[in-house]
C-alpha cells in the first residue's frame, strides 16, 4: 500500500522530536453496500476509503494525526504535525530498521465481494426480502440490505514492525414490518461474518427474510409487559448483549487505566458468579469480530476475562499498556485510518456452563424469557447499562407463555454478573457493531442461555 | 492530485462514457483536538479528511460512488462504479439533479477566530484545574477537552450549479468524575460556537455540578408518574424520533406519519419548526444537499401537522415542492432527508413552573439506551432514565436506575405544557440539531424497584 521506503522516512520525521514509540497506520478499502426497500433496490453506497494514521508518544503521551491520502507529500506533511505537536526535542531513536513480519490469515475467503457484480448480490437480497413480505399478509413492508467490506491495512512502528492484512466481511440484514390498526411492529435479523459472497451458503438468505417476519408477527400479535424487577433467562447469541455491555466495556483498557472503570484494580478478585467464565477471543475462524492483527499489529489471542468468577485479564493496547503496566493483549483496534485506535472487543462471550435449557426456564416462576435481544449500551464508570428486549415472553410457573413487546433491561454491570446464577450448556454468537471512541467496529456477542436471578425489566 | 485537477479528470471521463446528467461533491473537514487527563496532555489530535462523490443519472435512476483516494485511474473508476450502480437501481421513483436558477439568502460572513494549539492546550489546562479546584471530590478519571473544526464543501454539477460553502467553529467539554462513599458518578458540560466566548468557571461548575447532583441517587416504585422532560432529554428524543417526519420514511412506509398531513397530531400547544439559518446555529445551511434554496417552515403548527420534509425525489413522487431537505448522511451517501435546526417553540413557564404543576411526579435529565431502546418505525421506547423526584411541586432527591417508557406518537398528545426554556442539543456540531423547551407529560409508565 505504502512503500516501506516512505512508511521508514514517515517514521523518521514522527521521531524527529524526541517521542520513544512512532507507528504509520495506512489503509485502502472498498466498501458498498446494497439497500433493497420492499423486493426493489432503492439505493447503493460505494465507497473507498484510503488514508494514513500516525502516532507519536512520549511516555503516557499521545500525539495523533490522519490525512485522507496515500500520496507521499501528505503522509509526511502529517508525520511533520505530528512530530511539531509533540515538541521540539531531538531524536531519541535514531534508525527505525522495518522487518517485514507475515501473521497468516487464519480465515480464508473464498469469493471476493469486491469482484462480484451487483445483479448476484440482488439476486440473493431479493430472496431474503421476498421470503420475509410473503410471510403474512400483515407484513406491510420489508427493508434488506447486503454490505460488503474490503480492509486493506498496512502497519508500521519504530519497533521495527511491518505488517499488512486483508480483512474481507459480509452481512446480510434483513427487517420486516408487520401493521395492523394504524400500529407498526418491527423483527430483523442480520447475519454477518468474516467470509467473502459464501455468506449465502452459511445463512440461506429465505430463511433471514422469515426470521425477520416471524418476529415482527410475533409482536404485532403481542401486548406490552408489565414493569418491574423479576428474573430474566435471556437466550443465547445475541442475547451475550447483556455481558458485553455490563461487563465487557469496563474491562477495555481505555475505560480501566484511568480509573473510569468499577473494575479498575480488581483483577484477582471475585466480580462475577462462580458460574460465569468469559472470554474474549479475536482468533476464532471467519467470526464477525475476528482478527489476524490488531491495529497495532499484535497478533490477535484468546483472553480470558473472567474464570469462574474471578477477574483474570483486561483487554488491553499499546498506550494504555503504558499507563497500566500490561502488555497488549490484541485487541487495539479503530474503524478507519481517521480514528485513533484503542482497546476495543473481538468476539465477546460467556462460555458454556453445566445447567440444561429445561431447568433454567422451569425455574423461574414468574419472570421474562428473552429470546432476541436488542442492542444496548453503558456507562462504564458507573457500571449503569440498559439494553432493549427484542423479542420477549411471559415465563409463568416454569413455562415460557405470551409474548410481549417493549422490554428494556436496566441494571448496574456489579450486580447483575453476580447474578447470572444458571448458564446453559448451549453458546452461539451474535454479530454487532460496536461504537466507541475509536469508531464503530465488527464485533461478535455470545453465551449459552443464562438466568439472572434479578434485574428491573423497563414496560408499561 | 488535489480536488481542481480530479474534478476536471472526473468531467473528462464522465464525457468520454456519455454521462449527461451528473454532480461532483466534495467535502473536505479538519479537526484539532487536545485531552487533559490529571495535569498533563494525554493526547493531541489533527485530522483531515476529503472526499468525493459522483452521481450520475441513467434513466430517471440515480447511482452513486465516493472515494478518498484522488487519482487519474480513480477518476475513470468512480464513473464507471456510478453506472454500474445506477443501472442497478431498481424503484420507481424518478431521481433529479437540480438545475440552477434558486436565490439563495446571503448571511453576512462571520470571521471564526481559531485558537493556535498553544492557545487550545493553555485552556483545556485550566478547564482541567478548574474541575478539580470547584470540588474536593473531584477524583482522577477528570478529563477537558477542547478542540476546532474547519469544514468545506461544495457541489458542481452538469445542469450549471456550483456551489460552495463552508463553516469554522471551536468547542470544549469538561468531564468531572466524582467519588463518594465509594461510589463514582460522572458529570459533563458542553460548549461550543467562538473559542472567546468559552467560559472556563461556567463549564467546570456546570460539569460537577451535573456529577454532584446525582450522588446517592436511588430508584424509585415501578408505576405510572407525571413526568417533565428537561429540555435536553426531550431535544434527544426529537433527535431520535426526527426522521419519522422524512417523506422518505413515509413513502416506504417507514413512518407512521404517512398522509397524516392536516390531522391534529400533537397537543395544540405543540408548534414544531425547521429552521436552517436559525441565529444561534454554528453551522447555518443557505442550500441543502442537492443545491436546493433553503428556507423556515412549521412542520406542527398548533398541533396540526403541517408538511413532511422532503428532498427533489420524494417532493416529485408526491407532486408538491421540495422542502429543501435533501441531505447526505457524509459526503459518500446518497441523498436522504434531514431537518436543520429542528425546535419544540417555546410557549411559558419556567422549569420550577413545570414542576410546581407535576405537583408529585418524576423530572427526568437524563436518558441512555436512545439507539436500542427507542424505534422510529413503531414510536414504541423504554430507555433507561435519571434525574430527580417532584415533590410537592418542588425538586427533590436525585433517582437512578429507573427506565421510562411510551410511544412518541402519543408522547406529542400528551404533553400537558412546555416551558420557555428552549436548549438545544450542545452534542451535534454539524447542521442538524434538536432542541426544545422542557415539557411537561400528563403519565408516563416508570420502571423502579
Amino acid at each position: 500500500m505504502l512503500p516501506q521506503t516512505l512508511v521508514k522516512e514517515a517514521l523518521g520525521i514522527a521521531l524527529s522530536t524526541g517521542a520513544d514509540y512512532a507507528e504509520v497506520f495506512a489503509e485502502h478499502t472498498n466498501q458498498k453496500s446494497i439497500q433493497m426497500v420492499s423486493t426493489k433496490v432503492d439505493k447503493i453506497e460505494d465507497a473507498v476509503i484510503a488514508g494514513v494514521g500516525i502516532r507519536v508518544f512520549k511516555g503516557t503521551r499521545c500525539v495523533s494525526g490522519s490525512a485522507s491520502s496515500l500520496e507521499r507529500g501528505a503522509v509526511l506533511a502529517c508525520a511533520r504535525r505530528v512530530a511539531d505537536a509533540l515538541g521540539t526535542g531531538s531524536a531519541a531513536i535514531a534508525n527505525v530498521v522495518l522487518r517485514e513480519r507475515r501473521f497468516g490469515d487464519i480465515h480464508p475467503v473464498k469469493i471476493v465481494p469486491v469482484s462480484v457484480e451487483n445483479s448476484y448480490k440482488v439476486d440473493f437480497l431479493k430472496e431474503a426480502c421476498l421470503a420475509a413480505k410473503e410471510y403474512h399478509q400483515d407484513i406491510s413492508q420489508v427493508t434488506g440490505s447486503f454490505l460488503d467490506v474490503d480492509h486493506n491495512i498496512m502497519i508500521a512502528n519504530s519497533e521495527g514492525l511491518f505488517a499488512e492484512d486483508r480483512q474481507i466481511r459480509t452481512r446480510i440484514v434483513c427487517s420486516a414490518i408487520a401493521s395492523r390498526d394504524g400500529e407498526n411492529q418491527t423483527g430483523s435479523c442480520s447475519p454477518g461474518a468474516r467470509v467473502g459472497m459464501e455468506l449465502f451458503d452459511l445463512f440461506p438468505p429465505k430463511e433471514v427474510g422469515i426470521e425477520a417476519a416471524r418476529q415482527a408477527m410475533t409482536l404485532i400479535n403481542a401486548g406490552y409487559i408489565e414493569a418491574g424487577v423479576m428474573p430474566v433467562a435471556i437466550e443465547n447469541a445475541f442475547g451475550g448483549v447483556i455481558f458485553h455491555e455490563a461487563c465487557g466495556h469496563a474491562l477495555e483498557a481505555s475505560s480501566v487505566a484511568l480509573g473510569q472503570s468499577v473494575f479498575a484494580g480488581k483483577l484477582g478478585e471475585q466480580i462475577a458468579n462462580e458460574k460465569v467464565t468469559a472470554i474474549d477471543d479475536g482468533t476464532i475462524p471467519n467470526g464477525w469480530g475476528s482478527i489476524n492483527i490488531d491495529d497495532e499489529g499484535t497478533p490477535s489471542q484468546r483472553n480470558v476475562l473472567i474464570e469462574n468468577g474471578i477477574l483474570k485479564s483486561y483487554m488491553v493496547d499499546k498506550l494504555n499498556g503504558r499507563r497500566m503496566g500490561m502488555a497488549p493483549t490484541g485487541n487495539s483496534r479503530r474503524q478507519s485510518y481517521a480514528y485513533e485506535p484503542t482497546s476495543r472487543m473481538t468476539n465477546t462471550f460467556i462460555a458454556a456452563g453445566e445447567d440444561e435449557d429445561k431447568d433454567i426456564i422451569a425455574s423461574i416462576e414468574n419472570g421474562l424469557y428473552a429470546k432476541k435481544m436488542g442492542g444496548g449500551s453503558v456507562n462504564p464508570l458507573t457500571g449503569q447499562f440498559n439494553f432493549s428486549v427484542a423479542e420477549g415472553y411471559i415465563i409463568r410457573n416454569g413455562e415460557i407463555c405470551e409474548a410481549v413487546r417493549g422490554a428494556s433491561l436496566i441494571g448496574k454491570g456489579s450486580d447483575i454478573l453476580m447474578n447470572i446464577d444458571m448458564v446453559g450448556k448451549n453458546l452461539d454468537r451474535g454479530q454487532g457493531m460496536c461504537g466507541a471512541s475509536s469508531g464503530s467496529i465488527p464485533t461478535d456477542v455470545g453465551q449459552p442461555l443464562i438466568r439472572v436471578s434479578s434485574i428491573t425489566v423497563g414496560g408499561r | 492530485m488535489n480536488y481542481q485537477d480530479f474534478k476536471q479528470a472526473v468531467i473528462q471521463a464522465a464525457e468520454a462514457k456519455q454521462v449527461k446528467d451528473y454532480e461532483l461533491y466534495y467535502s473536505e473537514s479538519a479537526e484539532t483536538q487536545t485531552e487533559i487527563f490529571k495535569t498533563e496532555v494525554k493526547g493531541f489530535n489533527t485530522s483531515s479528511r476529503l472526499g468525493v462523490c459522483f452521481k450520475c443519472l441513467v434513466d430517471g435512476k440515480m447511482g452513486y460512488a465516493s472515494t478518498e483516494h484522488l487519482s487519474e485511474e480513480e477518476a475513470v473508476s468512480l464513473v464507471e462504479r456510478a453506472l454500474e450502480n445506477a443501472k442497478s437501481i431498481e424503484s420507481e421513483e424518478q431521481a433529479f439533479i437540480h438545475t440552477k436558477g434558486d436565490t439563495y439568502a446571503v448571511l453576512p460572513k462571520e470571521e471564526a477566530k481559531l485558537p493556535t494549539a498553544a492557545e487550545l492546550i493553555d485552556f483545556s489546562m485550566s478547564l482541567q484545574n478548574q474541575l478539580y479546584a470547584t470540588d474536593n471530590r473531584v477524583v482522577d478519571g477528570t478529563q477537558a477537552y477542547a478542540g476546532f473544526v474547519e469544514s468545506k464543501s461544495a457541489l458542481y454539477n452538469s445542469n450549471g450549479l456550483d456551489l460552495e460553502d463552508s463553516a469554522a467553529f471551536s468547542f470544549t467539554y469538561g468531564m468531572a468524575v466524582v467519588a463518594d462513599n465509594g461510589e463514582m458518578y460522572d458529570g459533563m458540560e458542553v460548549a461550543s460556537g467562538k473559542f472567546d466566548s468559552f467560559n472556563v468557571e461556567k463549564i467546570a461548575k456546570e460539569a460537577v455540578k451535573d456529577a454532584v447532583d446525582t450522588i446517592g441517587a436511588e430508584s424509585v416504585p415501578s408505576g405510572k408518574y407525571p413526568v417533565v422532560f428537561s429540555n435536553k432529554v426531550m431535544a434527544s428524543m426529537l433527535s431520535t424520533y426526527a426522521s419519522v417526519f422524512s417523506a422518505e420514511a413515509a413513502q416506504k412506509g417507514l413512518s407512521l406519519l404517512k398522509d397524516k398531513e392536516g390531522e391534529q397530531i400533537a397537543a395544540d400547544i405543540v408548534t414544531l419548526t425547521d429552521d436552517p439559518m436559525k441565529e444561534d446555529a454554528l453551522v447555518k445551511a443557505t442550500f441543502d444537499d442537492e443545491g436546493v434554496a433553503t428556507y423556515k417552515k412549521n412542520v406542527i403548527e398548533g398541533g396540526q401537522f403541517v408538511t413532511l420534509l422532503h428532498n427533489l425525489k420524494t417532493a416529485a413522487a408526491a407532486g408538491v415542492k421540495t422542502t429543501g431537505n435533501g441531505h447526505k448522511a457524509s459526503y459518500a451517501s446518497n441523498v436522504g432527508i434531514r431537518p436543520y435546526s429542528f425546535y419544540i417553540n417555546p410557549v411559558k413557564g419556567s422549569l420550577d413552573d413545570l414542576m410546581a404543576e407535576a405537583g408529585n411526579g418524576i423530572y427526568i435529565t437524563s436518558v441512555e439506551g436512545m439507539h436500542a431502546g427507542a424505534n422510529a418505525v413503531t414510536g414504541d421506547f423504554s430507555l433507561a432514565a435519571s434525574g430527580f423526584c417532584i415533590e410537592d411541586g418542588k425538586k427533590g432527591r436525585p433517582v437512578k436506575s429507573i427506565t421510562v417508557s411510551g410511544n412518541f406518537f402519543t408522547l406529542l398528545k400528551e404533553i400537558a405544557r412546555i416551558g420557555e426554556d428552549l436548549k438545544f442539543n450542545p452534542f451535534a456540531l454539524g447542521s442538524s440539531r434538536c432542541g426544545s423547551p422542557s415539557v411537561l407529560i400528563k403519565e408516563m409508565t416508570i420502571a423502579g424497584k
